[in-house]
């Protein structure tokens, strides 16, 4: 089946999804501070979550953020773009996404000029929403073209596994909730990413891979988190001779480094020409910003946050001392700093330690044997090692461990065994980003279709392992999927149902934690995997 | 049209009962040479041809169909802020709110002006259920007087759950279990049989009127297809009760009733007289009548017996209809109440004082209006012109079907029975085109079905009728849903305006390959044109109706030619003509 046919489809469901939701739920003001007195401690931290959020479909923050950033490209000159802040919400993608935008805002101005407006904050009327529903539908086509090249990159027996991969991730919840329903352009990046690490494939494409992905970093600065996997895996294929670490192909090293150069200059020269180079990097990398997201990512520090918040009922017990300025200033809001009261704080220094060392520990044996499905393997795991321990995690960013995974998780049964849970955990987390009864049917359903149409496709598909599988590690999988339904429908229907709208903070509680355990526990399976391949 | 000679051997293979490889379809025949699949639904289900159960395949399909009717109900509802009478969502909330709040003698006198109950009892009986539901979340939905025209946004997500859960508990189980047996009886296999079932289910104009419009059609038809699917298995005391279920739901299932009758009689008289199973027939449905009728005519006496009377004034007006009854009756009697009730039902459910027809429908009256105004004519004349036209159009297939009761013409038997109520009936709806749509895409899971003439002749009228329901969708602003769902069906079919896959099958006559080539192609382009016009020509002044009038002509043209198409098909299949004749008279019903 062609990828292209399904995208048909598929963009026929997102355009009768998303613009009927649009003009059906007008919705209040996403941002407003919503301050509920606090209910115990745990409380403070999870209950704000749903009032940070805007009520999805037509004014997601990030629909007003987009606009807004449409908006400054078009209308200011170059290099006003990274000192504008007349919305909250500014310009902090690098200057490629700018660009992108701009292009984008050339055609805005025959749907509706009035989107373009700085000062036009919350803009929405049935043009901008059609408009921007449409570029990240159209835009999404990058995605396609990349899928359809990882493909035709395969053969043989494994073509099959790669069509069911590449429609997994096309079909994929992760992209329908996040890009269509909240509001992102993830689509056009990964398919870029996808793209670059298919060229890495073939070594006639090397160079291009490595060029397309700093064309990506340029994009999207999110993607720094694989890079330590691209700068290893082309310093050893394409910069040192296959023979030995020791020789250096120079010539190769030019074209790279100069191709890579000449991209940045691209995409930062008109900025730097005027000094503006700190201001940008202040944008991009806000370390202001507290730890934890105002709603957890389901990573280590969520787990560690979760041990604090336990502890300051157990503190007096035990003997501890309790920090009391942090009781209440608890990942609060959007931008909040994160203390803790009981255990120990965390600096960015220590996040940033720690997602490098995690990094490398697989990046050594990527050194060691660099195969195409070793690189993979490394990017993926950088993906999770920055999920995992990075700062200011945002739950969208477990695509940038399932992406990459799915392109070889049919490789055989032990990575399937590693990614089934990580599929589960993963689309669950993505779930409070989107929570009216309106949506509800369609996110869980959806994702509920999608699991069991991939899981199923999947276990027919993954080849047997050449190696023992960790059996133990099966019967985990298995158990925590089967958790899920229970879950959901708890946290969606009973909940709400026993206690109403107090304790709201409990299902998202239950859902993080529940989460954070399948990506740990995915991520130390496909620790296990890679090392013993 | 396919020829009838290539069907021959196959036919009598089956009514051999032979079950080997013969008796396969020949889209499969060819599939299984070329090994490719022939439109982009058969593409999408490609992976599921072998090594996966329809029980793996169902869930999934319920799950997807399921997704795009809620997120086609994301959309308005007929009426939504449209003041002051609003629509057809108003109605049935209306109706929750008056089963709900007012005695069960009530229900049938409330205030006929604003939305009167004016379906037989089981709607009310199922918005009774819905409006309990609903109060429980919020009676606020539900209150007396005070929710007339409420938007409440979660409000519409329950309303739009009842119709999703109805249609889950009926229609589909309903539809799942026809497919099932159909195919089964025509031979087709599983995998094929599943395609059908995803087009079937993904029917836009169903989607269109029950999930975006706000209506609750699919419940009455499930019952008809429940009703059918116990025909194909030879339950026929079930057929009759699901069918006077599908009665008790919507008067609208009376298009349907003259095939019941003459299929249900038929399979008593052939092959030879069967008088119990008549009787037990005639039995059923009496008693079916009568369960229909248990709780309001129960609830009538008690009621009565405790003072509360259907009149809140406690007044005592004559009967609305056959007045002469209450000469013969003792107004004061324990039983007058349960007459009077009876009697309203039906003076609210058959509203015969009304028009020939009510607004612009693509049906043979309302096109006819536009050349003789036959408004001028009295309307008794008009009336029995009616009957007349629609007796002359429903008494050939009811025939064919009474003297040939076999299982696998009830679809077309039941299609060209709708369509000629559609096209010659009384006080038709443009969404009465539901009826003779849904038997018609049912043949999708019979023998041929996907192939190539049925599929394009079922989506022509499919997509006919979707294009003479968009004045109706336009006005509540559901542009976007009717051109996404119903290119989506057009393309997953292979259809126009999105291929020509349908037509041009290999080793059919020629001339009429071309000839449903050229009608489709002409009907497909009028389309088109009609909606660039409506797009951007506005309508002259003194005509301002002059496109629906357009629409209406063209669609009754169409419609005409679908009714035919199922009447030919129809006469042969059942082999009811000398085979020396059919050939001839296939090209005249189809050109």
């Amino acid at each position: 089946m062609s990828i292209y046919l399904l995208a048909f489809i598929l963009a026929s469901f997102i355009l009768i999804l998303s613009p009927g939701a649009a003009l059906q739920f007008p919705n209040g003001d996403p941002r407003q501070p919503g301050d509920a007195s606090l209910i115990g401690t745990i409380a403070t931290s999870w209950k704000r979550i749903p009032l940070t959020r805007s009520c999805l479909f037509s004014k997601s923050t990030d629909f007003e953020v987009h606009r807004n950033w449409l908006a400054i490209t078009h209308s200011l000159p170059l290099w006003d773009w990274y000192y504008e802040n007349t919305s909250e919400w500014t310009l902090d993608y690098p200057p490629f996404f700018a660009y992108f935008e701009w292009i984008m805002s050339q055609v805005a101005k025959l749907a509706d000029p009035a989107m373009l407006w700085v000062h036009n904050l919350e803009y929405d009327s049935w043009q901008t929403v059609y408009f921007q529903r449409w570029t990240v539908i159209v835009t999404e086509l990058v995605l396609v073209y990349a899928l359809q090249m990882f493909v035709d990159s395969t053969h043989g027996v494994s073509k099959r596994a790669a069509q069911a991969a590449a429609v997994s991730i096309l079909l994929s919840p992760g992209l329908l909730i996040i890009d269509h329903i909240h509001f992102q352009y993830n689509g056009v990046m990964y398919g870029i990413l996808i793209a670059s690490l298919v060229l890495a494939k073939k070594k006639s494409s090397l160079l291009a891979s490595g060029l397309v992905f700093a064309a990506l970093l340029c994009m999207k600065h999110i993607y720094l988190y694989l890079a330590p996997a691209y700068f290893v895996y082309l310093l050893r294929v394409y910069c040192l001779s296959p023979k030995s670490v020791f020789r250096i192909q120079f010539f190769n090293c030019v074209k790279l480094g100069g191709g890579i150069v000449a991209i940045f200059a691209a995409a930062f020269g008109p900025f730097a020409l005027r000094n503006q180079i700190p201001q940008i990097f202040s944008r991009l990398f806000p370390f202001s910003r507290g730890l934890c997201h105002a709603y957890w990512a389901p990573n280590v520090w969520a787990m560690y946050s979760f041990m604090d918040r336990l502890l300051i009922s157990l503190a007096p017990r035990i003997g501890l001392t309790v920090k009391v300025d942090a009781l209440n200033s608890v990942t609060r809001g959007l931008v909040g700093d994160t203390s803790f009261a009981v255990l120990p704080d965390i600096t960015p220094r220590m996040c940033f330690v720690l997602t490098l060392l995690f990094q490398a520990i697989p990046l050594v044996k990527l050194f060691m044997r660099p195969t195409w499905e070793g690189f993979i393997g490394g990017v993926t795991l950088c993906g999770y090692a920055s999920f995992l321990f990075g700062w200011h995690v945002h739950e969208k960013a477990i695509l940038l461990v399932i992406i990459p995974f799915s392109l070889i998780a049919l490789k055989d049964r032990r990575y399937l065994g590693a990614f089934r849970p990580l599929a589960v955990a993963g689309h669950v987390s993505l779930f409070p980003l989107i929570f009216t009864p309106a949506e509800f049917p369609i996110k869980t359903i959806y994702t509920i279709f999608w699991l069991v149409l991939f899981l199923m496709a999947f276990d027919r598909l993954a080849p047997a392992p050449t190696r023992q599988r960790l059996f133990l590690f099966d019967r985990f999988s298995t158990i925590y999927i089967t958790i899920s339904i229970p879950l959901i429908f708890y946290c969606s229907l009973v909940h709400g149902i026993i206690f109403g709208k107090s304790l709201e903070f409990l299902p998202l509680m239950f859902t993080s934690s529940y989460s954070a355990i399948g990506v740990v526990g995915s991520w130390l399976g496909f620790m296990v995997v890679y090392f013993t391949e | 049209m396919a020829g009838p000679s290539p069907h021959k051997p196959r036919r009598k293979a089956k009514r051999a009962g032979g079950n080997g490889p013969s008796n396969l379809p020949v889209i499969m025949e060819r599939e299984a040479l070329v090994r490719v699949p022939s439109f982009p639904l058969a593409a999408f289900l490609w992976p599921a041809r072998s090594s996966v159960s329809q029980w793996e395949l169902l869930p999934l399909i319920l799950m997807v169909v399921g997704l795009f009717r809620w997120a086609a109900g994301l959309w308005g509802y007929s009426g939504f802020k449209k003041p002051p009478i609003f629509g057809d969502y108003e109605a049935q909330r209306h109706w929750m709110e008056i089963t709900t709040q007012l005695p069960i003698s009530q229900w049938y006198f409330h205030d006929l002006e604003w939305w009167g109950l004016d379906y037989p009892p089981l709607t009310a009986y199922h918005s009774w259920i819905c409006g309990k539901i609903g109060s429980l979340i919020n009676p606020a939905w539900f209150a007396l007087y005070d929710s007339r025209g409420s938007h409440d946004p979660t409000l519409k997500i329950f309303m739009r759950s009842t119709v999703l859960v109805s249609e889950y508990l009926i229609y589909i189980p309903a539809a799942v279990i026809f497919v099932r047996r159909f195919s089964r009886l025509s031979g087709v296999p599983t995998w094929t049989s599943s395609v059908a079932l995803v087009a079937i289910l993904m029917q836009p104009a169903t989607i269109l009127i029950d999930h975006v419009h706000f209506q609750y059609n699919t419940v009455m038809l499930g019952f008809v297809l429940a009703s059918m699917s116990s025909m194909l298995a030879g339950r026929n005391f079930w057929a009759s009760f699901f069918f006077v279920m599908a009665l008790g739901f919507k008067q609208m299932a009376l298009y349907y009733a003259f095939s019941v009758f003459a299929y249900l009689l038929g399979v008593c008289v052939f092959p030879h007289i069967n008088i119990p199973r008549f009787i037990g027939i005639a039995l059923v449905t009496a008693v079916s009548f009568a369960i229909l009728l248990l709780p309001i005519v129960s609830g009538t006496l008690s009621e009565a017996s405790r003072g509360i009377t259907a009149h809140p004034n406690g007044a005592h007006p004559p009967l609305p209809l056959f007045a002469d009854l209450a000469k013969h009756l003792n107004t004061e009697a324990f039983y007058y109440p349960v007459v009077e009730q009876l009697v309203q039902m039906i003076h609210r459910v058959f509203p015969f004082a009304r028009g020939l027809f009510e607004d612009k429908v693509a049906n043979f009256w309302c096109a006819a209006n536009v050349v003789i105004k036959l408004r001028n004519y009295p309307a008794e004349l008009l009336q029995r012109g009616a009957l007349v036209a629609t007796l002359a159009a429903i008494i050939p297939p009811n025939l064919i079907l009474f003297l040939r009761p076999r299982k696998h013409l009830l679809p077309l038997a039941f299609a060209t029975t709708a369509w000629g109520f559609f096209l010659f009936s009384y006080q038709v709806h443009e969404k009465s085109v539901l009826l003779p749509l849904m038997p018609m895409t049912l043949l999708l899971a019979g023998r041929q079905g996907l192939g190539k003439d049925t599929r394009a002749w079922v989506g022509f009228a499919n997509i006919l009728g979707c294009w003479t329901m968009y004045p109706l969708l336009q006005r509540v602003n559901l542009r976007v849903p009717y051109t996404v769902l119903t290119l989506l069906w057009a393309y997953l079919l292979g259809l126009p305006p999105t291929s020509l896959n349908a037509y041009f099958q290999d080793g059919s006559s020629i001339w009429s390959q071309w000839a449903t080539a050229f009608i489709h192609g002409f009907f497909y382009l009028t389309m088109a044109f009609w909606h660039v016009l409506d797009m951007f020509v506005v309508a002259p002044k003194d005509k301002p109706d002059l496109w629906v009038v357009a629409n209406v002509g063209v669609g009754a043209v169409g419609f005409s030619l679908c009714y035919l198409w199922c009447l030919g098909s129809l006469i042969i299949e059942s082999e009811i003509l000398p085979t020396s004749w059919t050939g001839k008279k296939t090209k005249a019903k189809t050109q």
